[in-house]
C-alpha cells in the first residue's frame, strides 16, 4: 500500500509534515517521497507540476489518485485506511465535530503565525509597513491566548480535541511547532508549549521531524519579541 | 432532527451559505436560523459568543453540539447525516480524492477573490498600495483560468468534481457566485460562468440564495475592470 505512494515534501512546511504524520499514524510508513528544497525553488519543478499545476507542496499521489492541498490528503487517508492506525477521526458525534472544528480553526493559527514570522516572505519590499505588522502581532497574540484557553479549559495532558490524538492534533501541531523553534515569548501561550512539549516525542512526529531543524535546533528569534 | 439545530448566518457570506446548502441536500430544511446583520456588527453579539468565541458566523448548533468553521460544519453534516439526501462525499476512492482536493483548492479561491473584491474592507485606509491591489489582481486572475482549466478538461455539465454534484460544489459555489455578480469580464472564467448558470437554479442553493441578492440581483461591479 505504501510502496504506491509518493510525497513530494519539503522540509519545515507545515502543510508536508501534516501529511507525513497522517501517514505515520495510519501505519504507512515506507511510502515513497522526494524531498525538494524551498530555497531553490525545485517545487516548482516539472515533476510537481505534472501532478499539480500550482507547483505546490505537499503532492501526493496513491497509485493513480493524486490528492494535493494537505487537508485533502489528510482527509482522504484517513477515509482509506478507516481501520488501521490510529483512528484520526471520532465516530461520536460530539467528539467528531470538535475535532473537524479544531482542524479548520487551525488556517486562523497558520495565517497569522505566517503573517508575523514570514511577513517579510509575503510582503514585497516596498509594501511593507510598520502598522501592518503591528497589527498581525497584536491577532497572533490574541490568536494563540484562544488556543491557550481552549487547552485550559480541557485540562492538563489535554490534546487539541479531548483525550485523544486525533486529526485535530495531525493538522495543528505543525504549526504550533514554530512557537517554540522561533522563541516565542512562553507567557503568550503556555499551555500550548506544554502541548508541545507532551507531542514532540510522539513517534509520528518524531520520524517526521523537519530535518533541518534536527540540524540545527535552535531556529532564528523571530518571534522574540511577541 | 432539524429543529434541533441552530444557525447564526449572514446573508451573502460563502462560508455561510456553504452550511446552508448543505443543509438543504441532507434534507435538514426546518433547521432553526437567525439572520444577523454584518454590516451592523450584530455577529459580534453576546448569544453568538457564547457558542463562538470569534464571534463570527456561520456558527451552527446540532443539539448540544457546537460546530463552527464552515468546512467543520459541511463533513459533520454529512457525516452524521450520511444516508440521507444527497451523498456529498463519494465512498469511490479516486472520485473522493477529486472532491478533497477541489473542496480545499477553494480556499485560495475565496481569498484571491476576497482580496481583491474587498480590498477595502480587510486593508485600512492609510495601507492601501496599488501595486499590492495590481498584483491581487493578477492572481485572481490566474487562479480563476486554473478553476476554468478544470471545467474544461472535465466537459460540459460537469460539477467541480465530476460528473455528480458534491462537497466539492456545496463549498465553492458560493465563491463561485460573486464573480457574475461583481461583474468579473466573462472572459476571465467562461465556463466557471456556465457552471454558474447550471448550478443557480438548484433546489438547494435557489432555498438559500442571498436576500439582498433576491431584492438587488445586480451587485456593485466591483470586478468589472479586472
Amino acid at each position: 500500500m505504501a510502496q504506491n505512494m509518493m510525497l513530494y515534501w519539503g522540509s519545515g512546511s507545515p502543510p508536508c509534515w501534516r501529511v507525513m504524520i497522517a501517514l505515520e499514524e495510519k501505519l504507512l510508513q515506507g511510502y515513497k517521497h522526494k524531498f525538494l528544497s524551498f530555497d531553490k525553488n525545485e517545487h516548482k519543478c516539472e515533476e510537481v507540476k505534472a501532478l499539480n499545476p500550482r507547483a505546490q507542496l505537499p503532492t501526493f499521489k496513491h497509485g493513480d489518485i493524486v490528492v494535493n492541498e494537505s487537508f485533502a490528503a489528510c482527509l482522504y487517508l484517513e477515509s482509506a485506511f478507516k481501520s488501521q492506525g490510529t483512528r484520526l477521526i471520532p465516530d461520536d458525534p460530539a467528539e467528531q465535530a470538535l475535532v473537524y472544528q479544531r482542524m479548520f480553526e487551525t488556517n486562523n493559527l497558520q495565517q497569522k503565525m505566517y503573517e508575523v514570522a514570514f511577513y517579510e516572505h509575503y510582503v514585497p519590499e516596498g509594501e511593507r509597513l510598520e502598522s501592518a505588522l503591528k497589527r498581525n502581532k497584536e491577532s497572533l497574540i490574541a490568536e494563540l491566548k484562544l488556543w491557550d484557553g481552549y487547552l485550559e479549559k480541557m485540562g492538563k495532558g489535554s490534546y487539541l480535541a479531548g483525550k485523544s490524538f486525533t486529526m485535530a492534533d495531525v493538522v495543528c501541531f505543525p504549526i504550533i511547532a514554530f512557537f517554540p523553534r522561533l522563541h516565542c515569548p512562553r507567557e503568550r501561550c503556555p499551555r500550548l508549549m506544554e502541548y508541545y512539549e507532551m507531542l514532540k516525542d510522539r513517534p509520528s512526529i518524531k520520524a517526521s521531524w523537519p530535518p533541518h531543524w534536527l540540524e540545527k535546533p535552535e531556529g532564528p528569534d523571530t518571534l522574540k519579541n511577541l
